[in-house]
């Protein structure tokens, strides 16, 4: 018996692996079309001796892998730019990294700032300054902020991932750690037709 | 639609471009194209999606057919209209650059109309 039938079975199973690479939306097509294309090079009679197509067609599988690998580099470059092209216009939609890279800043400031405001009101109190002194600097400092954020939300003509008036509840209820929030994920800045950079 | 697409003509996609423009309305399919144009397959396919995604080339599957006797419906590739001008223009271009092919490549200069 000859083994073309065996090959062509491992070749099959190889391009199923060699697939799961692709994108999801060209992954089957792709493996269906490479597929049919093995029964071809076994068939191959300008191959000789037959042997030979058996090793043509793993040669093929290794094309196939090289093609796979340039398809979904080329796909991921493209969805890389439409991602980032959708963030800068401010379309609502989560994109995962850059959420978190912006959340974790916003996170990091919240707590250099909540540590500075605690070493003032340390060092203003071993000055022996009245006690009401540092609480109403941080009143102040936190309406001022606010103030900053509302009157950014009303003046920007959309925000990202949430609607406005959740936003400004968010600003109102944790008072400097939702505005910093805010400014970090919700803001969209004034340009917001302009794509890239 | 006038849209400018950039082929850079390189040596494979000037030997797919002459097995495909040979008939243009025959269908090729994957294997086919590489036996023809003696390109392997990590050559061809990247070129061919690249073709296909600037609407030069198209793919369509074959119909079902009773004599394929089990074998799996092939996947053909075809010039478009767009890509038959496109791959004529390319080739004159390229005959014309370089007229005398086995003439020694050192006195070659760089082809001037070798891309569009």
């Amino acid at each position: 018996m000859s083994p073309a039938p065996h090959a062509q079975q491992i070749a099959g199973w190889l391009i199923r692996v060699i697939c799961r690479r692709l994108p999801a939306d060209v992954r089957a097509e792709r493996c269906r079309e490479w597929t049919a294309e093995l029964p071809a090079i076994l068939d191959d009679q300008s191959i000789r001796p037959s042997f030979l197509r058996t090793l043509r067609i793993f040669s093929f599988c290794v094309g196939i892998s090289w093609t796979a690998m340039r398809l979904s580099r080329s796909a991921r470059a493209a969805s890389r730019h439409t991602r980032s092209a959708q963030w800068h216009t401010g379309a609502m939609r989560i994109r995962p990294p850059e959420l978190a890279v912006r959340a974790a800043r916003g996170l990091l400031i919240w707590l250099v700032v909540v540590a500075g405001v605690l070493g003032l009101i340390a060092v203003l109190r071993t000055h022996g300054l009245p006690r009401n002194l540092p609480v109403m600097l941080v009143l102040a400092l936190a309406v001022g902020f606010d103030g900053f954020c509302l009157a950014d939300i009303a003046r920007s003509a959309r925000v990202r991932y949430l609607r406005k008036w959740v936003w400004v509840l968010i600003c109102l209820v944790q008072c400097p750690l939702g505005g910093i929030m805010y400014l970090s994920i919700g803001h969209i800045g004034r340009h917001p037709s302009r794509p890239g950079s | 639609m006038c849209r400018l697409i950039a082929v850079k003509l390189t040596g494979p996609l000037e030997r797919v471009l002459r097995v495909m423009i040979a008939d243009p309305s025959a269908p090729h399919y994957g294997y086919d194209l590489m036996k023809a144009a003696k390109l392997p397959s990590g050559t061809l396919y990247p070129m061919l999606a690249r073709l296909q995604q600037d609407g030069l080339v198209n793919a369509e599957w074959e119909a079902p057919r009773p004599d394929a006797a089990g074998r799996p419906p092939r996947k053909y590739y075809r010039l478009t209209a767009e890509g038959l001008r496109v791959a004529r223009l390319e080739l004159a271009q390229a005959a014309s650059a370089a007229p005398p092919r086995r003439a020694g490549r050192s006195a070659a200069q760089p082809a001037p109309g070798s891309t569009l």
